[in-house]
């Protein structure tokens, strides 16, 4: 059962054997499978429940529809957007779709520096297994790598840089390109359209526009949930409490910290809330002579990991990923105003960019802010802030590479127009806060797994240390940054602690 | 009440003292930085039904014609046939997007609209709105926001600059001057 309480309205009191709080990537998962071995399920969602007949292919439509606060929450100096979903499936219903395992060399940091023992590949792979098989991912044919990914793929080659045709989670894809928007076909495996409806099958009582706001706890066990009915703008019209043994937090790691805190709870580390890593991304674009119309076809097919090696360095590098909007996602993007900004404009059907990634090692916090509303901090160390200028680097090289005429570099106030021919040497030798739009869709490590209950939040399974019954399964568990798209990942840990509950329920059903 | 007219920041409070509510409205601001440094950047704006007619549903008439004037000037395309700002819904879709926001994200901005308006006054010295200067006079004002060394006012412009993007990028009638082809179904 999904239901929409907003279209009730009133109270509820419910009382299950596990309550999750979140239905995106690590909520779904655990929702499905607890609900599949037999045991009652309540599932929490702030976000309203949109399917794919709402989904219209406007930006004005499904961005506020889709996302976190509108789409506009920031750190709060206003110099990264943190994007994250807010609706029945989470941001999997918005992502595009890459699908990689952890790093190898990441899981292997996570294990020696964290003292997860307990966290080695062997352990993960029937996780993994299991969530790439019910997310249906498979390789992307080369006959779906779309115009852009076709450029970029020719450029990387070119100048003999490490690139490869992803992974990713569709079935039936029609290449219309607005995954972004939520997918109008229920082509995107996201967890809309797979643990969702199996987690429904199974009996899980699913409740969208249900906020959770406090976790309440007697005697170091966790007793109940309670929050709000909300609105599409997060006004509340209502009250919800759910009893149960179990909570299941999986907000993601901007919420769940905000969630521990406002509780206060788990927290004997002082962990909660820190650590904070990003994976800042910042867009450099290319216009071609033609047009190409990059926003048609699958957005992200080719991945470059020339500047990043992890089994040297597990803690530093840059990934580049292709990159198309629509007519607002790139006007926004584009520095400046009036008629200089609508010279690149002009240009919209022979334009697309390469998003640099950083694997930061730079980290900041979230705190309860005053408005009602998680206060998100953050500041590129040095290092992080040249790492992510030489990704802007090698990005408008490729770009030129593969036959763009021009490249955008959005630094700020006015962006950096380089034409084919020009040296790079302009591009600042540093982007921080500020320099150029960065933006996050990748928050993580908020209450890190580890083994020491004195410097992190849960253990490997992603038990609180602490509070019985509490687990948490989203990417505030990750120790560190991923390094990689934190998807499958994110799904994989969420199994396993699954399965663990599920494994261990009598400890738990008192 | 509309929840933007319950708010401490609204323009029926302000413009009861010229300075206090400037004072007030930066104090606030900057107070709500979360709030207000959100809308610099947004890469999402949000309308979920654009409003009937011309019927305002989040700003009064003289915001809205603010609005207008600062947005023609932001999305200057130089193109004789380009649609023109006041042709379209684009202050529209804006103020309906405002309206479905939670009134403490969106509750500065029109006080935000009226300092723009007052910007050549209060920052270039000038016996002046913003609506009373001619195109380029005004594209310099806009770009004294840009470029402020004062962060404050460089947030504001982005704010300004990305919901007129929004309202102007989102309609129809422009897709084909860009280039783009709309959506498919």
């Amino acid at each position: 059962m999904i239901e929409k309480l907003l279209e009730r309205g009133g109270d509820r009191v419910e009382s299950a054997d596990v309550c999750v709080i979140g239905s995106g990537g690590g909520g779904a998962v655990v929702a499905a499978e607890i609900a599949s071995a037999g045991r009652s399920v309540v599932v929490l969602e702030q976000g309203h429940h949109w399917t794919r007949a709402d989904f219209v292919q406007r930006e004005d439509q499904m961005l506020p529809r889709l996302f976190e606060e509108a789409g506009m929450r920031q750190t709060v100096d206003g110099g990264v957007t943190v994007l994250q979903g807010r609706c029945v499936g989470g941001s999997t219903v918005h992502n595009l779709c890459y699908a990689f395992r952890a790093p190898e060399p990441i899981v292997d940091m996570w294990r020696e520096e964290h003292g997860l023992d307990q966290l080695t590949p062997r352990s993960l792979e029937p996780s993994y297994r299991r969530v790439e098989a019910n997310l249906r991912v498979k390789p992307i044919r080369e006959d779906e790598v779309n115009s852009l990914n076709r450029l970029i793929r020719a450029g990387t080659e070119k100048l003999g840089y490490s690139g490869f045709v992803t992974h990713h989670n569709r079935e039936g894809c029609v290449r219309a390109g607005y995954c972004i928007l939520g997918c109008s076909y229920d082509a995107k495996q996201s967890m809309l359209v797979t643990y969702v409806p199996r987690a429904d099958r199974a009996g899980a009582r699913i409740y969208a526009n249900a906020r959770a706001e406090r976790i309440e706890v007697e005697g170091q066990r966790v007793r109940r949930v309670l929050g709000s009915i909300v609105d599409h703008s997060g006004r509340s019209r209502g009250s919800i409490e759910v009893s149960a043994p179990v909570v299941v937090l999986a907000a993601g790691a901007v919420n769940s910290p905000d969630l521990l805190l406002r509780s206060g709870i788990a927290n004997r580390s002082g962990q909660v809330g820190n650590n904070l890593h990003l994976h800042p991304s910042v867009m450099v674009v290319g216009i071609w002579d033609e047009p190409i119309h990059a926003y048609r076809g699958i957005p992200q097919s080719y991945y470059i990991d020339q500047f990043i090696d992890l089994a040297r360095d597990p803690h530093s590098g840059t990934v580049l990923m292709p990159i198309a909007g629509f007519p607002v996602l790139t006007a926004v993007n584009l520095p400046g105003f009036g008629r200089r900004h609508f010279e690149h404009m002009r240009d919209f059907a022979k334009m697309g960019g390469l998003i640099v990634l950083l694997h930061d090692r730079s980290s900041g916090s979230v705190r309860n802010g005053s408005l009602g509303r998680p206060e998100i901090r953050y500041a590129l160390e040095a290092g992080d802030r040249r790492q992510l200028a030489e990704g802007l680097v090698h990005g408008a090289e490729i770009l030129f590479a593969a036959g763009a005429r021009r490249v955008v570099v959005p630094t700020q106030p006015e962006p950096l127009v380089l034409e084919r021919g020009d040296g790079l040497s302009a591009i600042p030798s540093e982007i921080g806060e500020g320099d150029a739009p960065i933006t996050s869709t990748h928050p993580q490590s908020t209450c890190r797994m580890g083994g020491d209950p004195n410097t992190s939040v849960v253990n490997a399974f992603g038990e609180s240390h602490e509070v019985a019954g509490l687990f948490i399964t989203d990417m505030s568990v990750f120790p560190t940054s991923l390094a990689a798209p934190p998807q499958i990942t994110t799904a994989a840990l969420a199994d396993r602690t699954a399965h663990h509950i599920l494994a261990r329920w009598l400890e738990f059903a008192v | 009440m509309s929840p933007r007219r319950a708010s401490p920041l609204s323009p029926a409070r302000a413009t009861g003292s010229r300075f206090a509510a400037t004072r007030r409205s930066f104090l606030a601001l900057a107070g709500s930085t979360a709030a207000f440094t959100a809308l610099a950047q947004i890469r999402s704006p949000f309308v979920l039904a654009a409003p009937t007619g011309d019927r305002l549903r989040f700003f009064d008439e003289r915001e809205a014609e603010i609005l207008t004037q600062i947005m023609e000037r932001m999305v200057d395309t130089g193109c004789a046939d380009a649609p023109q700002v006041r042709d379209i819904g684009a202050v529209a879709s804006v103020d309906a997007l405002c309206a479905s926001l939670d009134p403490e994200l969106a509750g500065p901005l029109p006080l935000l609209i009226r300092a723009f308006d007052l910007g050549p006054f209060l920052f270039d010295f000038r016996f002046s709105r913003f609506t009373g200067l001619s195109d380029a006079e005004k594209d310099e004002s806009i770009a004294g926001w840009m470029t402020s060394r004062i962060h404050l006012r460089r947030v504001a412009f982005l704010a300004l600059r990305n919901l007129c993007f929004f309202g102007y990028y989102s309609q129809d009638e422009i897709w084909p001057l860009i280039g783009y082809a709309g959506p498919l179904l």
